[in-house]
């Protein structure tokens, strides 16, 4: 109406501004497809692998843009990736594991997948050749906390975390990887057994590029020879180049002015990031592999406030959210159009008895133990506590078995820990007076901060003054640094976060002085057990190992495990479909490349 | 008044001293830094444990470290500002520039508008005390104060952008509801202007037919698609404002003053379509805030030139109403691009939004990113506008209240002087130096006071840093939050007593 109202001064004034200027307004909206979706931390660090980088919020990212031999998924369990690589093991001890990439394995600027970025990638993750007496805070930026880059040149280090004087994982490849078929395959050889194998290795960053940039040379080609010879030859100078680079040059908290350093091997690049609001990336066109993806770009907005996020959803300005589950939002998702997943996260919530050194002594007493797991409520914590957030919570049976992942429905069927599925006053009583002792206190370290845990306290209170228990709050806002302190409580309460699925991973909790074993719980047969779970590759027999191990930790009263804590995501069913939530990282990021747009159906 | 300022530096120096000692070690003693690395399963738990313990000297006592942090700090004296760094290991200083950026662009706009429109309400309630007018707009200001800002924020999202993109869709407005939305408008305007008996009816009657007249033209001019001011609107709006500054800044009287201001409301209008449809088109920022200053430049020259004998007040006038006229001209330009904006596939026919700072990917002209800033600052503009709106109409009220109660203003009017020139000039400039002293003060105030605000709307600004400090027992963030906050509050303190020894000549620094 306006518009036909004024076209003829539009036309008038137009030609005007033609003759002026020679040149004719452009159309003022450049239009284009998209999916957004929230997180609720911003992206850092393009590197996840430096101790720097490490968190959730770069590894989401990182994964829709790289690819890798295997990933988990929404079970979870591992799945390869057999349009990238292969890899199988050669032998088990020494252990010898043979990688390969396919030739669909492509960077986003034309060159392939090489031996010299698995190279590259062993020498940075592994550390075998960092320099042990390198103190790197002394190199530490005061600036800005990170390496500075100015470490001598003759210092190898790489940030990664591994200590070549302790080494694990893929730190137990003390040799250099043989290449072989032509660059496209790499052998590693471990120094001794290591059964999480299968997690410990995978291509990271563009070696072409590390080449050029750090070592200066001229062409893709020569930069990832360079980057070959300098490791095959340990040629100190230019391996600290190139550790200076890959600790460094990867963290930005904007688009880099770079775009070298944005070549990635994965379905999508990054083609937009504006600090502390957004990243968006976008079908990587080189990309040849199983993992095509079906929306051409995906935003991904920081969104810190849960119900912000929700509102957002609502909004249209994003079309997936996996807010931090609350009971406000699970009311709010509820009155909407969306659906909703619910799930579990990593991180499990459990109650650790004191085996020894704790402040009343009663948990050191078989009887007592088992009487204390009696009335711990747990039905009535996850019904009370977990439902509200997530309606299809169940308690977790299982010290070692994640829920959903193989193992799980097994051991929890024969491991005993049924028997403390419902609460027992009765059975408590028995076993208290069975004991001797009269009115046990049982004194319980959670945090004082987290409301959560004060109420699960509350019921265990609660639950434990019927049967005889005086149960007291041993409670601190430094409850972190308490666990394993001798003589300061007796039970806890607190929650485990599982990053993986490997086996090697409970160890340090169950075996004598690991390192997690904060309850000071000691059983030469778990021990030796564990010992056989740590040098044992057929996935069938380490399930058995770790049901054998479940049992006994139910049999000895060691404690018990509550609630997998619960994750929540919501998507907009009419813009985006085949979305899934896994309970391991990349959680809802797993399989981005099958997510697909709604057609508007209007 | 030297030796005030310099006594005044040093004790607030010490104050502050003691001030960020307490603060840094009450942060650092409210929770426990590594008690996500405590439960991680992670086989690299120990070195993470070790380096972030190395990062962030945790070895060294609370109250030590303290002096580490303070080390840094010193550092600013000599250009290398240490300010430490994250938990996640990123630099303090660096964070504190973008945090501190986003918060400006956040409450700028926001706080001026908040003064701007709490001194008009105020002065107009208190020359309408104990009108219906004054005690509508009291019950208001209370309640927006009393409500919660975190409340307040969800019910905007909801209504004002959920709610009004759904009605955007498809935007037309029903005959029933220009039925019934007319006589209830009508029935407040009769309620709020200061008229009783016959005047009260004929109020209720012209704003029943200008309500309704206005929804009228709305709907058929399917407005909210293809919303305009148009030059219609620009005339009548600009001549209203031209009569409006002009009564108010000089007295109708002043032939001259009027003049003046209708001829730039008429090189306004004159501009309109060639800026509209032309220039406008080949403006970048840069090149429109230098419009922007040509444009106030040449107002003032078209005042001093006509405003003989007292140009300056005459001058002023014109600046005032090409301000406003540019204001409306810019408006209008960013409604032109409003349907292209809003169909656009990233903002996907949802042009309010409700989170952020920037549609993502969006791709366009300066206007279009304009817009695009403005549909963003939108809601948490509104919110902290109507939280702070009561405290400037409450003091600046009771402000001018006082004042005119005072028998300096009974001599004026005694001496026959206009009810304008006693209230502009010896009500009004009086009543302002008490409020000088409560926005100098809230200017301190506002950078860190939007820490809820920026939470709820996706803003990362410093109020972002100071709640991720304390939520991961970071001292760090904190203490740059502290330290701007606390420094700021410092300087606009001691600049509130300059001003108001400046302003009220009963006060003298010494």
């Amino acid at each position: 109406m306006k518009k036909a109202r004024f076209a003829k001064l539009l036309a008038v004034t137009g030609v005007a501004a033609l003759l002026l200027t020679g040149c004719a307004p452009q159309s003022e909206v450049v239009s284009g497809s998209s999916l957004a979706v929230a997180w609720n931390q911003p992206f850092y660090s393009y590197n996840s692998s430096t101790t720097y980088g490490n968190a959730t919020a770069n590894a989401n990212i990182i994964y829709m843009t790289g690819s890798s031999f295997n990933y988990y998924n929404d079970v979870p369990e591992l799945v390869k990736d057999e349009s990238f690589g292969t890899y199988k093991k050669i032998s088990d001890d020494p252990l010898v594991v043979e990688y390969t990439v396919a030739d669909t394995a492509k960077w986003s600027d034309g060159e392939p997948v090489t031996a010299a970025d698995m190279l590259l990638n062993w020498v940075a993750v592994g550390g075998a050749y960092n320099d042990t007496t390198f103190d790197p805070t002394e190199y530490m930026d005061p600036e800005t906390g990170e390496l500075n880059g100015k470490q001598p040149d003759n210092i190898v280090y790489f940030d990664s975390g591994a200590d070549p004087t302790n080494p694990s994982g893929l730190g137990l490849v003390t040799e250099v990887p043989v290449i072989s078929n032509n660059g496209k395959t790499v052998t590693l050889t471990y120094s001794k057994p290591y059964v999480d194998w299968e997690l410990a290795f995978g291509v990271g960053l563009p070696a072409h590029i590390i080449g050029k940039k750090a070592l200066g040379a001229t062409s893709n080609a020569d930069g990832a020879a360079a980057v070959i010879k300098a490791i095959q030859d340990k040629d100190t100078t230019a391996l600290s180049k190139i550790s200076n680079f890959w600790n460094t040059a990867y963290n930005f908290t904007e688009m880099p002015t770079d775009p070298e350093l944005l070549v990635a091997n994965g379905p999508y690049v990054i083609s937009d990031f504006v600090a502390d609001q957004y990243i968006t990336m976008t079908a990587n066109p080189q990309y040849a592999g199983a993992h095509k993806p079906k929306v051409e770009e995906i935003t991904v907005r920081f969104i810190t406030d849960p119900m912000a996020a929700v509102q957002a959803l609502q909004n249209g300005e994003v079309q997936i959210i996996s807010p931090q589950a609350t009971s406000d939002v699970a009311d709010a998702l509820k009155a909407l159009d969306v659906t909703t997943l619910l799930g579990i996260e990593g991180t499990y919530e459990h109650i650790d008895l004191q085996f020894d050194k704790g402040k009343s002594g009663t948990m050191n007493n078989p009887k007592l133990r088992e009487a204390f797991m009696k009335i711990i409520p747990r039905s009535e914590i996850v019904d009370k506590l977990i439902v509200p957030l997530n309606a299809d919570a169940q308690v977790r049976n299982s010290q070692l078995f994640l829920p959903g992942a193989a193992g799980y429905d097994e051991s929890v069927a024969n491991n005993g820990s049924s028997a403390y599925a419902d609460v027992d006053i009765e059975g408590a009583k028995a076993l208290i007076a069975e004991s001797g002792v009269a009115n046990p206190e049982v004194c319980m370290l959670f945090s004082a901060t987290n409301p959560r845990r004060a109420n699960e306290f509350a019921l265990i209170q609660q639950s434990g003054a019927l049967a005889g228990f005086n149960v007291t709050d041993c409670s601190s806002k430094d409850w972190g640094g308490l666990l394993g302190t001798p003589g300061a409580y007796d039970a806890s309460l607190f929650g485990w976060q599982s990053t993986s699925l490997g086996v090697t991973n409970s160890s340090p909790t169950f075996k004598t002085d690991g390192i997690n074993n904060l309850n000071y719980y000691s059983n030469p047969e778990v021990d030796k057990l564990l010992d056989q779970l740590d040098s044992e590759f057929d996935p069938a027999k380490q399930i058995d190992l770790q049901t054998q191990i479940d049992k006994i930790l139910w049999s000895d009263f060691y404690g018990v495990t509550v609630f997998q804590f619960p994750a929540v995501t919501a998507y907009d069913q009419t813009k985006i479909k085949n979305v899934s939530q896994g309970p391991l990282s990349p959680t809802i990021f797993w399989n981005c490349w099958e997510w697909e747009p709604v057609a508007a159906a209007q | 008044m030297t030796s005030f300022v310099v006594r005044r530096l040093i004790a607030s120096l010490v104050i502050f001293l003691a001030a960020t000692y307490i603060m840094y070690v009450l942060t650092a003693l409210s929770g426990d830094p590594l008690a996500d690395l405590r439960t991680s399963t992670s086989p690299q738990k120990a070195q993470l444990i070790a380096s972030r313990t190395a990062l962030l000297h945790l070895d060294v006592p609370v109250y030590l470290r303290y002096f580490i942090w303070l080390g840094g700090v010193g550092k600013c004296f000599i250009g290398q500002c240490d300010l430490g760094v994250t938990i996640q290991n990123q630099p303090v200083t660096v964070l504190l520039g973008q945090a501190a950026s986003s918060t400006l662009q956040l409450v700028t706009f926001a706080s001026l508008t908040a003064i701007v429109l709490g001194l008009i309400v105020g002065i107009t309630t208190a020359l309408r005390q104990y009108s219906s007018y004054d005690y509508g707009v009291t019950f208001i200001s209370f309640l927006f104060f009393s409500l919660p800002i975190f409340w307040v924020a969800v019910l905007l999202k909801q209504y004002l952008a959920i709610g009004f993109n759904d009605f955007l869709s498809s935007p037309d407005i029903p005959w029933w509801f220009v039925a019934v939305a007319s006589p209830i408008a009508a029935l407040l305007w009769a309620a709020i202007l200061p008229f009783s008996g016959r005047n009260r009816l004929w109020t209720f009657l012209a704003a029943l037919g200008a309500t309704a007249g206005m929804l009228t033209y709305l709907k058929l001019t399917n407005w909210f698609t293809y919303p305009h001011i148009g030059v219609l609107g620009l005339a009548i709006t600009g001549t209203a404002i031209a009569f409006g500054v002009t009564g108010i800044s000089n007295g109708l009287s002043n032939r001259r003053a009027l003049t003046a201001a209708l001829i730039v409301v008429g090189i306004g209008v004159a501009i309109y379509f060639p800026f509209l449809y032309g220039f406008s088109f080949y403006l970048q920022p840069w090149s429109f805030a230098l419009l922007a200053v040509v444009t106030l430049v040449a107002a003032f020259f078209i005042g001093w030139r006509l405003g003989k004998p007292d140009r300056a007040p005459v001058a002023r006038t014109t600046v005032i109403v090409a301000f406003v006229m540019g204001l409306l001209i810019t408006i209008d330009r960013l409604m032109y691009v409003w349907d292209d904006y809003s169909a656009s596939e990233r903002v996907k026919g949802r042009p309010i939004a409700t989170i952020g700072a920037m549609t993502p990917g969006l791709e366009g002209s300066m206007w279009v990113h304009m817009l695009d800033t403005f549909t963003h600052l939108l809601l948490p503009t509104i919110a902290l506008i109507l939280i702070s709106f009561a405290t400037y109409t409450r003091y600046s009220r009771a402000s001018l209240l006082e004042v005119m109660n005072h028998d300096y203003i009974r001599t004026a009017r005694a001496k026959g002087l206009t009810e304008r020139t006693v209230v502009v000039r010896h009500g009004f400039r009086n009543a302002l130096i008490p409020i000088a002293t409560i926005v100098a003060f809230d200017i301190g105030g506002i950078i860190g006071g939007a820490v809820i605000t920026e939470r709820v709307f996706g803003w990362k600004g410093m109020g972002a840093l100071f709640q991720y400090g304390l939520d991961n027992v970071d001292p760090n963030p904190v203490m740059a939050f502290f330290v701007v906050t606390g420094s700021l509050a410092i300087l606009f303190n001691l600049i509130a007593d300059i001003v108001y020894a400046g302003l009220d000549p009963r006060i003298r620094l010494s």
